[in-house]
């Protein structure tokens, strides 16, 4: 952990004192901000998952009272069982879905900055106004959605009122808003494939499918990786889509634990409750993102 | 639940109230503000929040227009309105709550107060609630909501019981008497079938399910069929009973067999505002403060909409609003504040019951948006008043007023929000299920909240 | 507390190359490639076949069609749905033009939601959180990455660390501090330093920049030492010009996640002369008819519109600086 390595200053121990000195003047402003708005805050998240306070009198410590009423609610296991299961329609649909849009958009010559430009544009709103916006859509009535499915001489869906399709309406929205990220960054990286790769494939006699298997997925193996684990932590902290279009309904169907966790603090006042809740979420998520971080570390040496 | 924006609809049917001031007008210290004893004798100074918001720029008016006259009248006292928009915004409010930043006289929601009295956060009023002259006429179910045993807690602002909010040119369109609305479940039944008849996108009858609203108006229903959502010491859920399963069967009944409650459920508050709105939703659970809401924000007008009584009720869940006390006051603030509160708004013919300026101001006058006083002198007067200056048509809520004079005020159950929270899973189930299984739904329902009742004693 | 960045999976880089990086070391596989001459997958032979470019023409219409009815038409809808009448709103089945072009909805909308007040606000909101965030996480990186002082690595740990915090979690705590700052005892509610603070705490940033600094070549600053500059003349004079690509990457990532934020300028702003637009927005949702609304949205959707328009190149050039494989 220690670095005292000036590798061309042996015995320089005054002045490695001195460049230590500078560093920690540039990175005061730094530590503050994270100390304050960062550090501070999760131990002091930490601590109250394990207290039962309403900030007017003093906490008194409850030791693992939150964790039990958290997990005796009924809503528990349901929250769990959402998160990974949007977790992994999100993946499915969200993960393949712009990997294949880019192999396709690398192909073309035409229109591509237009194509760009509206693929990524749904990132640029605010997720209030997309999750908003679909919301409308999804009304079965008058709703667009259903008005096309008509036109197509489909049945009409329920989309989000029937606990089958809730939780893939909303991956939908998530999809729709979050798609652009990934497309562009799988362009990028396969603009960056040596085209002698392919050129040899071509030549072994490898047809598109295989060039793809044994070429293209190789090459961008690292960012595919990556991109799966960045993915997994964003979409298991899934909030604002049943937040704004379900509330957690029909029937729990769309509770997901940060859903959870918001009502308990924002809407049963029950920080505690919430705090264990956190706690637990952020255990799961620091798995993944340790993961992602032992990746792009292999991948910076 | 009363959820967020009521505030505002509240705010705005301030204007609608109606008091009579002892008979004697508006000059203020006529027998009804005490200016005298409890009159601040050094300056102090108070933070009161839900001052109506810029995009109501009337009712503000009006509010500035209160603060100025009160202080004049105690000059040592200094009011600092706090507008948000709207008053109460769930997720900032427990934060608020938890960190202390609340007004020294801050909103609440009828919903939201025995949380705030069991932890604490609000300032016990009793030693100096003998300043306020109009506690004594007030009906005591309304001010129950702010007691703790014999302990005071707040004032109440507004008040009213639930009924039901009809669309009459709906009802005229569907072939039915909007002078003579439904007055059993039955009839609600078949005028509902009647609206949906008339093509699609129109809903004969609305329900919320969603956002914890869902259990609020089941809630709502169940009281109004003499049911009880708890047992009396509130330890046990209890409405697993005849009248909760009546209440789903009810709904089961027109969202599937008659299919006149529309496809789109999982509503939420404004959701069903916005259907009434736009003239294609027949009828809801509400209070006159929906066509309040409606009227202002969501394009209705007024003569479109009737109020009529809960059918068959005997019993109505009670909703409304009031101030509490930042626990941090200090009794000259507290003073202060329950003179403001009196001039503001308990008092008849000043403040929100000052009907005349309303009118004058183009403001509807005429619902029947709040009872504190009952049959009492205030409360006759207050009729007297709203039908004096009224500009919308008395008529049309003519049925709630008649039919809720014999039908008792209920309070909401304790823990109020987590029982809806359960409840909506319940009510949203019986309305996107075709199969939904009410018993097994209502059992699944009482072993959650008596979970919860226990864990929380 | 790293709003935005960490939930809403926005765009993320690891520059493990910095594309303009100064006099490039030598590198594995760099190829600038000039767009004409770059070869995908199918080979330039087989689209020159008659066969090839049908085929190319098909699937070219194909995508720019399904793009546009999948990403352009909800636009198409929100900003005509918002000229429809309520009544109009709820009619089956919809109508594709609205009934009559009537622009007022879009003025009643600006009104109602006070949209000068809020658009200021934000404006002022992203630029502090942008010179922040900047300056404190500029200095930050180059420090842990060319100063490297002891327990360097452990700091960036602790900084990383709390990407994975969902902001959700720490909401109230965080709440809480901004409220009431330990040991200093100020209380930034209703102020912009409750934006503009915890947006510079981004640990995402920081590793983006020292990801990059880590590649500048060791002999650029130590030619600049031996002339006798110090850190942070080094920092000013050397380092920075050869950083320009991942600075605009970084404040175009804090600008867009300030305009992104929601919950937490909802706690920290709670008066309504103070809030950013998407707050406002929101906050006004439930007291308005739809048509009124989709004129909001429309509304709060343009700044964003705009910037993108203006910004694409530094935003794609972003994604793209990230994503190369070395």
């Amino acid at each position: 952990m220690t670095t005292m390595t000036t590798r061309r200053d042996p015995g320089g121990f005054r002045r490695a004192f001195r460049r230590n000195l500078t560093a920690y003047g540039f990175l005061c402003a730094a530590l503050i901000c994270f100390a304050f708005f960062s550090w501070y805050p999760m131990v002091r998240e930490f601590l109250l998952s394990f207290q039962k306070t309403n900030f007017v009198g003093p906490a008194e410590w409850v030791g693992l009272d939150n964790f039990r009423t958290v997990i005796e609610d009924s809503a528990f296991p349901a929250a769990w069982l959402n998160t990974a299961a949007f977790t992994g329609l999100a993946l499915l649909v969200g993960y393949a879905v712009p990997f294949v849009i880019a192999l396709v958009l690398n192909e073309l010559r035409h229109a591509t900055a237009y194509l760009r430009f509206v693929v990524y544009l749904p990132v640029m709103l605010p997720p209030a106004v997309a999750v908003l916006l679909f919301k409308w859509f999804y009304d079965p009535g008058p709703g667009l959605f259903n008005q096309i499915l008509g036109l197509a001489h489909l049945p009409a869906l329920s989309w989000l009122d029937s606990t089958s399709t809730a939780l893939i309406s909303l991956v939908l929205v998530s999809t729709w808003m979050n798609l652009g990220t990934g497309t562009l960054i799988y362009l990028a990286a396969l603009q960056s494939i040596p085209s002698d790769l392919y050129e040899a494939a071509e030549l072994d006699g490898a047809g598109l499918l295989r060039r793809v298997w044994h070429v293209t997925i190789p090459q961008t193996k690292l960012i595919l990786l990556v991109m799966l684990l960045l993915q997994i932590v964003a979409t298991m902290q899934v909030f604002i889509e049943p937040y704004l279009l379900t509330g957690g309904g029909p029937e729990n169907a769309t509770v997901t634990v940060a859903y959870l966790m918001y009502q308990y603090a924002f809407s049963f006042g029950n920080f505690g409750g919430g705090g264990a809740l956190g706690l637990m979420l952020m255990l799961v998520l620091m798995v993944f993102s340790a993961v992602y971080l032992r990746v792009s570390r292999d991948d910076a040496n | 639940m009363k959820p967020r924006n009521l505030a505002i609809l509240l705010t705005a049917g301030l204007a609608l109230a109606a008091a009579g001031c002892g008979g004697s007008g508006n000059t203020p210290g006529a027998g009804s503000s005490p200016a005298g004893p409890a009159a601040a004798d050094a300056p102090v100074t108070i933070s009161v929040g839900c001052q109506p918001p810029k995009s109501n720029p009337k009712e503000r008016a009006q509010w500035d227009a209160d603060v100025a006259a009160f202080q004049k009248l105690h000059p040592n006292i200094t009011i600092e309105s706090k507008d948000a928009f709207p008053c109460i915004v769930p997720e900032t409010f427990q934060a608020k709550l938890a960190g202390g930043e609340m007004e020294d006289l801050f909103y609440v929601y009828y919903t939201d107060v025995r949380k705030i009295i069991a932890s604490g956060q609000a300032a016990d009023i009793t030693p100096y609630a003998s300043t306020l002259t109009t506690l004594k006429d007030m009906r005591p179910d309304v001010i129950s909501v702010f007691k703790e045993g014999e302990k005071l807690y707040g004032v109440p602002r507004t008040n009213y019981g639930t009924g039901l909010v009809y669309n009459r040119k709906l009802f005229t369109q569907a072939g039915l008497d909007p002078d003579a609305p439904p007055k059993t479940w039955a009839e609600v039944q078949a005028a509902a079938k009647k609206i949906a008849a008339l093509g699609p996108g129109y809903v004969g009858y609305g329900e919320y399910s969603a956002g914890n609203t869902g259990g609020w108006h089941f809630t709502s229903s169940l009281y109004g069929r003499g049911g009880d959502m708890v047992t009396p010491d509130g330890k046990k859920a209890a409405f697993n009973s005849p009248e909760g399963k009546a209440v789903l069967e009810n709904l089961k009944q027109m969202r599937w067999t008659d299919d006149s409650m529309g496809t789109k459920q999982l509503l939420r508050w404004e959701d069903l505002m916005r259907m009434m709105g736009s003239g294609r939703l027949g009828m809801m659970i509400g209070a006159p403060d929906v066509v309040q809401a409606v009227n202002n924000d969501f394009k209705g007008k007024f003569e479109d909409y009737g109020v009529t009584s809960l059918p068959e009720a005997t019993y109505s869940l009670s909703g409304g609003d009031g101030y509490m006390f930042n626990p941090k006051a200090t009794p000259e603030q507290i003073k202060a504040g329950l003179l403001w509160l009196e001039y503001r708004f308990l008092t008849p013919g000043q403040g929100q019951f000052d009907y005349e300026r309303a009118k004058n101001d183009g403001l509807p006058v005429g619902l029947p948006a709040t009872d504190l006083y009952g049959a009492t002198a205030p409360g006759q007067k207050i009729n007297e008043l709203r039908t004096q200056f009224a500009t919308v048509p008395v008529d049309h809520f003519k049925p709630y007023v008649d039919g809720t004079a014999n039908v008792q005020f209920k309070l909401e159950p304790p823990k109020a929000q987590e029982i809806y929270a359960i409840l909506d899973t319940a009510m949203s189930a019986v309305l996107t299920r075709q199969d939904a299984n009410i018993d097994q739904l209502l059992s699944d329902a009482e072993k959650k909240v008596d979970t919860m009742l226990a864990r929380s004693s | 507390m790293s709003h935005g960045t960490v939930q809403d999976s926005g765009p993320r880089l690891r520059p493990s190359r910095p594309p303009l990086a100064p006099p490039p070391a030598p590198e594995k596989r760099r190829r600038k490639a000039p767009r004409q001459q770059f070869r995908g997958l199918v080979s330039p032979h087989t689209l020159g076949t008659t066969r090839g470019r049908v085929i190319y023409w098909i699937v070219l219409s194909s995508v720019v069609l399904g793009f546009t009815a999948v990403f352009v038409f909800p636009l198409y809808w929100m900003v005509t749905g918002a000229l429809k009448s309520p009544d109009e709103l709820a009619r089956i089945p919809p109508s594709f033009f609205p009934d009559e072009l009537n622009f007022d909805v879009y003025a009643e909308a600006w009104d109602q939601l006070e949209l000068g007040t809020f658009l200021r606000n934000t404006v002022i909101y992203a630029a502090g959180a942008w010179l922040f965030t900047l300056a404190i996480d500029v200095t930050a990186a180059y420090a842990l990455s060319k100063l490297r002082p002891v327990l360097g690595k452990a700091v960036l740990g602790l900084m990383l660390a709390t990407l994975m915090i969902p902001p959700m979690v720490i909401l109230l705590p965080a709440y809480l501090t901004v409220k009431d700052l330990p040991i200093l005892g100020f209380n930034l509610i209703n102020t912009p330093w409750a934006i503009w603070l915890p947006a510079a705490a981004n640990g995402f940033f920081i590793f983006l920049l020292k990801r990059f600094f880590d590649s500048i070549p060791r002999e650029l600053l130590e030619a600049a030492s031996i002339d006798g500059a110090g850190p942070a003349r080094i920092l000013w004079s050397v380092v920075l010009p050869v950083s320009r690509p991942i600075i605009g990457v970084v404040s175009i990532l804090a600008v867009v996640g300030v305009w992104k934020d929601f919950v937490w300028p909802l706690l920290v702003l709670p008066d309504s002369d103070k809030m950013p637009i998407s707050v406002g927005i929101s906050s006004l949702s439930a007291q308005m008819p739809q048509n009124v609304l989709m004129a909001a949205l429309v509304i709060a959707s343009i700044p964003a519109i705009v910037i993108f328009f203006v910004f694409q190149r530094s935003i794609m050039a972003g994604l793209t600086a990230g994503s190369l494989k070395g």
